[in-house]
């Protein structure tokens, strides 16, 4: 090995080094910090008694998170199956379902994915059906459980 | 070079117009003096790479700006380090550039045919100040703020457009939030950029007239 060798050598390593060193810091920088486990939280939705006596109704549930109140969209569905709560969040990517009275369908405005009222796809690009939540009925309130980070409250 | 950059090379052409360049023979008597242009542009490429990660986190909002900050302080992976870093680059830029401005001076390097060089070099210079004045703000605190008020009211001594001049830096009769998004602007955008330019200019022209005139 010459001198020159050894020398271009060590400087190569030393600069991989140096630059493979800063890219492992920034992307550890840049990865956000404070990501914590979410837990369930049951939101207040509604009286037991605004329950759909039979088919669709679209609901909001509320809770807080970092003082703001914060409100989401829920579809409440009644039928031969009984009483359940639909996610509106289409499983194609993420965009928010609309329910069409008239064909009795869940429509996704961003891809035309179609779901029939429980919530299975009829047609169209998602993947998987329509997320059901948990629903609780508690001294006449309806509940519905959602997933959460530990800053928010009911 | 590496394979990566051979085949990168046969497209750029880098290599060959700047082998003349890298296998010149150095005028004899220089020393470590001549370095510090090299260590300030060093801390500026630091500054470059911190300054772009703290973007990423800092908030130029009157409101959330003090707050960023901390969360950068005390929250973000490595986020003091970062910033720490960030900080002291600054100084060292300011330190280095100072002294490689009067070793140039010492060694009457200004000279022609080298007056564009020097020239270009003050601009640099006036430009880092800036940026240090305007960097200055951003924390948002007891300290930044006050020292703005002080540092933008010595323009308002300068007769007759003076208090204008003031209020154009503010954006404002006083120091408020339009400064510091004003100030925000110029230190991560306007004056990094001009400052690329005018390193480009001035690594150039060493490149064609060589440290101290004359290859």
């Amino acid at each position: 090995m010459t001198r020159r060798n050894f020398l271009t050598g060590t400087a190569k390593a030393i600069v991989t080094a140096i630059v493979t060193g800063v890219m492992a810091v920034a992307a550890y920088f840049m990865y956000p910090a404070g990501l914590r486990a979410r837990a369930m939280v049951y939101c207040d939705c509604m009286d037991e008694d605004a329950l759909p006596k039979k088919g669709v109704k679209r609901a909001e549930y509320r809770y807080k998170l970092k003082g703001n109140e914060m409100a989401h969209s829920v579809f409440i569905v009644n039928d031969e199956r009984g009483v359940y709560a639909l996610s509106p969040v289409c499983t194609h990517l993420g965009c928010l379902v609309n329910y069409n009275r008239l064909k009795n369908e869940f429509i996704c405005p961003c891809h035309g994915g179609k779901y029939d009222v429980s919530g299975k796809v009829i047609s169209g690009p998602p993947p998987a059906p329509l997320t059901r939540l948990p629903l609780k009925i508690e001294n006449g309130r309806v509940y519905i459980g959602i997933m959460l980070p530990a800053t928010a409250a009911a | 070079m590496g394979k990566t950059f051979d085949w990168l090379d046969k497209k750029f052409r880098i290599k060959a117009p700047h082998k003349g360049f890298l296998r010149r023979r150095l005028p004899p008597g220089l020393s470590y003096f001549y370095c510090l242009g090299g260590a300030a542009f060093t801390s500026y490429l630091i500054l470059f790479i911190t300054g772009s990660m703290l973007s990423l986190y800092y908030v130029p909002s009157e409101m959330e700006a003090y707050e960023s900050v901390l969360k950068i302080q005390r929250v973000v992976h490595l986020g003091w380090l970062i910033r720490g870093v960030h900080k002291w680059s600054a100084t060292l830029l300011i330190v280095f550039i100072l002294c490689h401005t009067l070793r140039v001076f010492i060694s009457r390097a200004y000279r022609a045919p080298k007056e564009l060089n020097w020239m270009v070099g003050c601009l640099t210079l006036v430009s880092v100040f800036a940026s240090g004045f305007t960097g200055y703000l951003l924390p948002w605190d007891q300290k930044s703020y006050w020292a703005t008020t002080v540092g933008t009211s010595m323009a308002s001594t300068i007769p007759m457009m003076g208090r204008h001049l003031m209020y154009l830096i503010r954006g404002g009769m006083d120091v408020g939030g339009d400064t510091l998004i004003r100030f925000y602007s110029f230190h991560v955008l306007w004056l990094p950029v001009t400052m690329a330019a005018l390193l480009w200019a001035h690594f150039h022209m060493i490149k064609r007239q060589g440290i101290k005139g004359g290859l």
